[in-house]
Parts: structure tokens; sequence; C-alpha cells
């Protein structure tokens, strides 16, 4: 393929299968959590670590590093508070980020063109440097996003069946932060900052309409993080439009075609485990419609029960209750 | 004299400066099984809270297994069953990766899990009753089945005092009644239980000791209370079915 003779392509192309990977891997925790938006708010606030590294000289890959984790702790300890008003706290920390990141920008007299390929990603930004840094950053992600996935996996459920089993929780909460914030750093040059978030959900998103075990819900995010982020840089190789766009919609094709799967899956799986026997559980199940009155002449074989009759129906027993059968 | 389980001295709790419980004391030795009830607002819920570290203590004291709560650290002994509407979380997880959580109390983090862990997880699955839905998402079960998943996450590390806050409530007859029998099952082996409820329901049986609360203090602490002398106040018209009221205590 004439795309891989570059070098340029080859290591756009690792990022975006190490970006592919950890993004959903984070990703899967947060949604987990129902924390789905923080992705997105550390992008804005990266987006000042990106503008403190083009104002000072120093690589953006490591100044967006730095604030986007001091961001990320910010934002746990602003959850852990547990304050009625946090969420407007995250909110101003939010636009400060990104209104802070174009005033720096501005001030470094760097143009909206290189704002713009660190927003939405550009395959032909990624030097080698970077994708060293990148590279170490997503392993290192990666690791501990599947090494503590019983601890992690703890946490994100139930946070406070977590303390009372003595996990640190603190201290697994913020690891998952600083895991999204460097996560953001890694994916910066290949979706963008803006659009990083959407790697993190819409892979999970997609995956759990076809699962039901967490472990299976994790590995197949990540399956559905690498293939659009391949595909996005590929056609953004013979199609001049920023990666982050064309990764973003490739993954979302994906969520479209498997939600009417899931939802097929789910009532077909409701259908069949419906509850257990209502004959055990007590509960009220009234028969669907019913054409005819039950009596001892009807033809269904009568079966006492208690206080009354049940009467065998197609392996149902029917009992009346007011105007209508109720299962028993 | 059995060692006390839990032993609440002087317990003053406040939440966001209002004060909830004004000078508790309670004591729980081995092998009891004790019920907190009272109204909502009474302060049982933040009594169990405050005895496993959930809500910090602005007064008193609060000793797990004879050791003050800030040092001790053999949280496996303790199975903590929250007061939650659903075991589930924003993905998916099945019946046994949710209970599998209840045993990382005694695993080490980056190890695998050992037999031992896994053979104890699939006996708290059994114990509730549930070991036919083992590979179902939580999100698909019943109300009941859900509160009998948490029940068995707190059953996986095989503890020896259960907490239970409010295990019963909005759950299905059958789904009490296995309650009820895993339970039993727990109690006969000379655990300790101690839980909040709101109605005694198939439970009445096993429990020993009745602790009733209100407004914050302990305003009865003994054998459960008759039908005549009710957990709220005298009787009145919601009284009237006193007969199976009887039979459902003590029944």
């Amino acid at each position: 393929m004439s795309f891989l003779d570059y070098d340029f392509m080859q290591r756009a192309l690792i990022a975006a299968v190490l970006t592919g990977l950890a993004a959903p891997a984070v990703g899967t925790y947060l949604v987990q959590r129902r924390l789905a938006l923080m992705g997105d708010g550390l992008g804005h606030v990266a987006l000042t670590g990106v503008a403190i590294g083009l104002l000072t000289g120093w690589a953006p890959v490591w100044t967006s590093v730095a604030v986007a984790v001091l961001g990320a702790l910010a934002i746990d300890v602003v959850r852990a508070r547990g304050r009625a008003s946090a969420d407007v706290a995250l909110a101003m920390l939010f636009y400060g980020g990104i209104a802070g990141g174009v005033l720096i920008t501005g001030l470094a007299g760097s143009s909206a063109a290189t704002l713009n390929t660190y927003l939405f990603g550009s395959i032909t930004t990624v030097s080698a440097d970077d994708l060293w840094v990148v590279a170490v950053l997503a392993v290192v992600v990666i690791a501990l996003a599947v090494g503590l996935a019983p601890q992690l996996f703890a946490v994100c459920q139930d946070e406070e069946f977590a303390r009372v089993s003595g996990l640190p929780v603190r201290l697994y909460s913020m690891l998952i932060a600083v895991m999204a914030a460097v996560t953001v750093t890694v994916a910066m040059r290949t979706v963008g900052l803006l659009l990083v978030s959407a790697l993190m959900v819409v892979p999970v998103a997609t995956s759990q309409q076809l699962t039901r075990s967490f472990r299976t819900t994790f590995a197949l995010a990540m399956v559905l993080g690498v293939v659009p982020s391949l595909g996005g840089v590929v056609f953004s190789y013979y199609v001049d439009v920023a990666p982050g766009a064309s990764i973003v919609v490739a993954s979302l094709i994906g969520f479209v075609i498997a939600w009417p799967v899931g939802s097929l899956l789910r009532r077909r799986n409701a259908r069949s485990l419906n509850g257990e026997d209502p004959r055990v559980t007590g509960a009220h199940v009234p028969t669907e419609q019913h054409p005819h009155q039950h009596d001892p002449a009807c033809g269904h074989p009568a079966v006492e029960h208690g206080d009354h009759t049940d009467y065998l129906h197609d392996g149902h027993l029917h009992a009346a209750h007011g105007r209508h059968y109720d299962e028993h | 004299m059995r060692a006390a389980v839990v032993d609440v001295r002087g317990l003053r709790v406040e939440l966001d400066d209002r004060p909830v419980l004004h000078g508790v004391d309670l004591k729980v030795v081995e092998g009891e099984v004790v019920t907190l009830l009272g109204a909502n607002g009474s302060g049982k819920s933040t009594l169990v809270r405050a005895a496993v570290g959930l809500v910090p203590a602005a007064a008193g004291e609060v000793r797990l297994f004879d050791t003050p709560l800030k040092a001790f650290r053999d949280w496996w002994r303790v199975g903590y069953v929250p007061q939650r509407t659903t075991a589930a979380a924003g993905v998916p997880a099945t019946v046994r990766e949710v209970v599998a959580a209840g045993r990382l109390a005694r695993r080490t983090p980056f190890r695998p899990a050992r037999k031992a862990d896994r053979v104890a997880v699939e006996q708290a699955i059994e114990l509730v009753g549930l070991s036919d839905q083992a590979n179902r998402s939580v999100a698909t079960l019943s109300g009941g089945q859900q509160q009998r998943v948490l029940i068995a996450r707190a059953a996986a590390s095989e503890p020896d005092l259960l907490v239970l806050d409010e295990p019963n409530a909005g759950v299905d007859k059958r789904s009490q009644e296995a309650f009820a029998r895993a339970l039993r099952t727990f109690v006969a082996s000379g655990r300790t239980v101690l839980l909040v409820l709101h109605e005694m329901g198939p439970l009445a049986p096993l429990v020993d000791r009745g602790v009733v609360l209100d407004g914050g203090r302990i305003v009865h602490d003994g054998p459960l209370p008759t039908p005549s002398m009710t957990l709220t106040g005298p009787p009145d018209h919601h009284d009237d079915h006193r007969e199976d009221y009887g039979a459902g205590l003590f029944g």
C-alpha cells in the first residue's frame, strides 16, 4: 500500500493504534462511573497545556500532559467533595481551559491553523519524538487499565462498597482521572483534543449494545476503537480532512449499525428470560388476550390450587381473576 | 462473654452540619443478629454507615472486632450491602463479575484470582439462589434478584460480620425468602449480622434483638417490640392487622 511508504504515515498509524486501544480502555471505566463527559472536559483543559508549550517552546506533548493531569486531579477533588455546585465548578474549569488555550496561543503568535492540528488531529505532524512519548504513555495506560481491572471495576461499579472492602478508593479514583488525562494527550495528534472524548465513549456505547459482561464490553470496545482510528487516518491520507473528524464519524457509523442489532438482542433476551416462574415468585401476571371462558366443560384440564381452580392451557396454569386470567 | 464485633460509643454524626445522631451507643456481640428499626430519617441508615466508616463521626468512637475504625484493616471480615435500587452501573456486568468484586478484600492487585477466590464467588452466588443466572447481565434481573446479587457480593469475602442496609426494600416475596434462607445459613455458622429493616417480613424469626431509633436517639434496645408498642408511636389504624404483625414477628 502506497501510504505505508511514508514515514509520517507509519508514525500516524502507530499513534492511531495506540490511541484506539487506550481511549476506549479508559473510557469503559468513565462510562461505568457515569462520567462519560470527563474526557471532553480534560480535552478542553489540555488545550491550555498545548498553548503553554507553544508559548514557552517546550514540547506541547509534555506541557499538555502536565496541565491535563492537574485538571484531572482538580476534577476528582471537586467530584469527591460531592457539593451541589460541583458541576458548575467543572463547567468553569472546562471553559477556562479552552479560552486560556486560545488566548495563550494568540499571545504566542501561533496561527489558528496550528491550533486546529491539536483540536482535530493532523496525520502529518506526529514527530518521532512525539511518537515515543505517546507510545510509552499509551502502553502504561493500557497496562494499568488491564492489570488493575478487578479493582477499577469495583470502584466504578459501587464506590461505597469498594470503600468498605478496604480498597484505596481515592487513589484508584485519582488514577482513573490521571489515566484519562494522559489518554487525552496521547490522542491529541490523531483524533485531537475536541474529539478525543468521542473515542473514549462511542466504542464503549457500541460495544455494550452487543455484550452482557464487563470483560467482553471492555475487549470489544478496544477493537472498536482501533478499527475506526486506522480507517480514519487512512481516509485522511486520501481526502484532506482532519483525521479526528473521519475517526469519529467512522466510530459513530459503527454505533448506528450496532444499535438495532442490540435492541433486537435485548428484546429476544427479555422474552426468553422473562423473570422467574410466576408460580414461585407469586407475581401477578395477567394472561394475554383470552378467547374463551374456562369452565369444567371447556376441555382444558382443571387443577385444584388452594382455594380456587386453575386450568391448564398450553402448558400454563390460568386462574380466573376478575374479568381476566392470571398465570399461576 | 462473647466478644464485641461492633462497638459504638457516644456516636454523634452530622451530615451537612445537621446533627443526625446524638450520642448513640450500640454493641453487637459475636453470633448475634441485630436489627435497626425506625421511621424514615430516624438515623438508622446513618448509624450503620458510620459503623463501616462511610460517614465520619463528629464525636464518639466506633470499634470493629475490637479495633478502632481508623486502625481497622481486615475489611474482608465485613460484608456490606449498601442501600441500592440496582446492582447495575453504566456498563453491562454479569452477576458473577459483580459478586467477584466482593472478593477483592482478600486479593492482591495485579495477581490473578486463585481457586479459593473462584470457589468462594460461586458459593456466594449459590447462597442466594442465582447460580442459573450467573452469566446474565445484572441490569436484566428483577429488583429482588439484583438485591440478592448485592448480598452475594457481600458474602463473597466470607466475612464474619454482615452489615445490610434495607436489603428488603422493594423486593418481591420470593427474593425476601431466598434472602432469609441465605441469612439463616450465614447465622448458623456462628457469624454476626447487623441490619437495617423497614419491615421484618420473613426475617423475624432470625432476629435476636431489635434496636429502635427515633430522631437520632435509641429509644428501644432489647427483644423485638410487641405489637402494642409500635416502632413509630402509639398504635393507629395502620396497625389494624395486628394478628398478622405478631405472626410476622414471631411465627
